[in-house]
């Protein structure tokens, strides 16, 4: 595999490797899923059990811990598969660009949550399921930009120039997703008051506090989880002759 | 190559494009990008025909919205900054076809990446003519439209200044995605839907600086605004075209 | 425990939302690992295919 610069540390060497990565993604899955599982049980439980109700909000502030870990997700993720992305461009990884193809649903997949659990949650403190407040309606155009690297990436037949097209568009994606963040927040103070709901994370006590970082960090290790899986699909579909295959897919 | 347009002006554009990509590594970039500058309006005048579409499809949606919702020209002016934009990214969106269109039909964005001159200067510079030749002529024809939706009359040159700088931007913003979606066969709704988000920001500030050149305020903050993104669209938006179109060519 | 499912009267909001979010969470999971299998399908015919070709 020709390389741009010689790159002198073994570990990174060796992450360029398909066979290797196909059989490390398979052995580091579960070390992600298992307590995957049990941060996020554990911040449920602590969550929708332990928590005491909201002074504001009464019981229907515990939809926060649905909706903030899958809007953490829908950034967190899209900021992986962008920086993954300029990885393969610039040293023209293979594996890189696999990682960021396997990003892409799992991230539009909780924007699509981080939107639905949000407009649940307008409804019952503004009145109206969606107000067009920026958080909100920056997720909105960040689940268009998922949609436009997947559309892209499906209009390609040959797999490079799909991984480097699509993998062009998410790093012109991460640079603009500050811009446009700016742009509607300041579109948004111009016309509206300040919004009513404020997730008030500065003032929120430990037993409401504790189980949102588990589930920011369940989340976080379920997203490795999945990608290691779809890592392995990705990583099998772009290896077209290569003799490993063979072996390690068995009977 | 395939022969289009009258014959002399073909062989002029070839020339021009031979001259371009043949001037090795003696021409400084500068000179390479204003020939191709001097070719693409040359090129785009000799079928003026077609730079009219976009801004006929401007106009005609700006029509729409008074018979869609009332000929009162009090409310047209509350929604007038809204459809002249939407108008405005719309009919730039469809103007983007004929950025890159002929050129990679002929081989000549070929001719471009091949040769020894920086594809970025290059791309500046048919991005400029673009620009020149779709987004000033919009930003001319919209005080037509603005008047039609009831804006007063001295709010015109704000709301020049903010489509000349707007569409500057638009155009650039379009080059990559245009550039991107150059290997795709039927692209369809593809290109609008990789513009789009990444213009939003345009939209909202060219909107506000309109808002408020209808309203008589202070509409610098905007306007100030769009040009700081136009700024950041001429640094980065070139090379990140020039990418684009080598990966779409290879 | 009604009072647990009744979450203050706002149960028509916040079981939907985590209804909704467990729907995500299952779909990847099942969508990654039936990409899996079938990179795994697609890989196998094509290494039968170039077996019977030599």
């Amino acid at each position: 595999m020709a390389t741009a610069r010689p790159l002198n540390w073994t570990w990174f060497h060796r992450l360029g490797s398909p066979p290797y990565i196909y059989e490390l993604a398979a052995r580091l899955a579960p070390w992600f899923g298992w307590p995957a599982a049990l941060a996020i049980v554990g911040g449920l439980w602590g969550g929708l059990v332990l928590a005491p109700p909201d002074y504001q909000q009464g019981d229907g502030f515990r939809i926060i811990y649905v909706h903030a870990p899958s809007a953490w997700m829908s950034l967190m993720v899209y900021t992986t598969m962008a920086v993954a992305a300029a990885t393969g461009l610039i040293w023209r990884m293979k594996i890189a660009h696999a990682v960021a193809a396997s990003c892409a649903p799992i991230g539009a997949s909780f924007t699509l949550a981080a939107l639905v659990t949000g407009a649940l949650w307008g409804q019952p403190m503004w009145g109206t399921y969606w107000e067009w407040d920026p958080r909100l309606t920056s997720e909105l155009i960040l689940f268009f930009l998922y949609l436009g690297y997947l559309g892209l990436r499906a209009g390609f037949d040959d797999t490079q120039r799909a991984d480097r097209a699509s993998g062009l568009l998410a790093v012109v994606g991460v640079v603009n997703v500050p811009i446009i963040h700016y742009s509607v927040t300041w579109w948004n103070s111009l016309h509206q008051a300040p919004s009513v709901m404020r997730l008030a994370k500065p003032t929120m006590p430990p037993s409401m506090l504790v189980p949102l970082l588990l589930m920011l960090l369940g989340f976080t290790l379920f997203f490795v989880a999945i990608l290691l899986v779809r890592l392995r699909a990705e990583v099998l579909n772009r290896e077209r002759s290569a003799s490993w295959v063979r072996e390690v897919l068995g009977p | 190559m395939n022969m289009r347009g009258p014959a002399l002006g073909e062989l002029a554009g070839a020339a021009v494009a031979a001259e371009v990509s043949s001037g090795g590594r003696g021409a400084p970039a500068l000179e390479a990008a204003q020939l191709t500058l001097r070719r693409d309006l040359t090129l785009a005048f000799r079928k003026r025909s077609q730079l009219v579409q976009p801004l006929a499809f401007f106009v005609m949606v700006t029509l729409l919205f008074p018979l869609a919702i009332s000929p009162e020209l009090s409310r047209l002016r509350e929604v007038a900054p809204g459809v002249l934009w939407v108008a405005a990214l719309l009919a730039s969106l469809l103007a983007l076809e004929f950025l890159f269109r002929d050129d990679a039909h002929d081989g000549t964005l070929e001719q471009y990446a091949l040769s020894g001159h920086s594809l970025t200067w290059l791309l500046g510079a048919k991005i400029t003519a673009h620009w020149l030749l779709t987004g000033l002529p919009l930003a001319m024809i919209a005080p037509l439209s603005a008047l039609s939706l009831g804006v007063p009359l001295g709010a015109v040159p704000g709301i020049v200044a903010s489509i000349v700088v707007g569409t500057l931007a638009l155009s650039l913003i379009g080059s990559i995605s245009a550039a991107l979606t150059l290997g795709i066969k039927r692209s369809g709704a593809l290109l609008p839907l990789l513009t789009l988000p990444l213009s939003l920001p345009v939209l909202i500030f060219g909107a506000r600086a309109t808002e408020l050149a209808i309203r008589g305020g202070p509409l610098l903050p905007p306007l100030e605004l769009l040009a700081a993104l136009a700024v950041l669209a001429v640094t980065l938006a070139p090379l990140a075209a020039a990418t684009a179109v080598r990966i779409s060519l290879e | 425990m009604r009072e647990f499912f009744a979450m203050g009267g706002y149960a028509a909001y916040v079981w939907p939302a985590y209804a909704v979010t467990l729907a995500v969470v299952v779909f990847n999971i099942v969508s990654a690992r039936r990409s899996l299998a079938r990179a795994r399908e697609e890989a196998r015919r094509r290494l039968s295919m170039r077996g019977e070709g030599s």
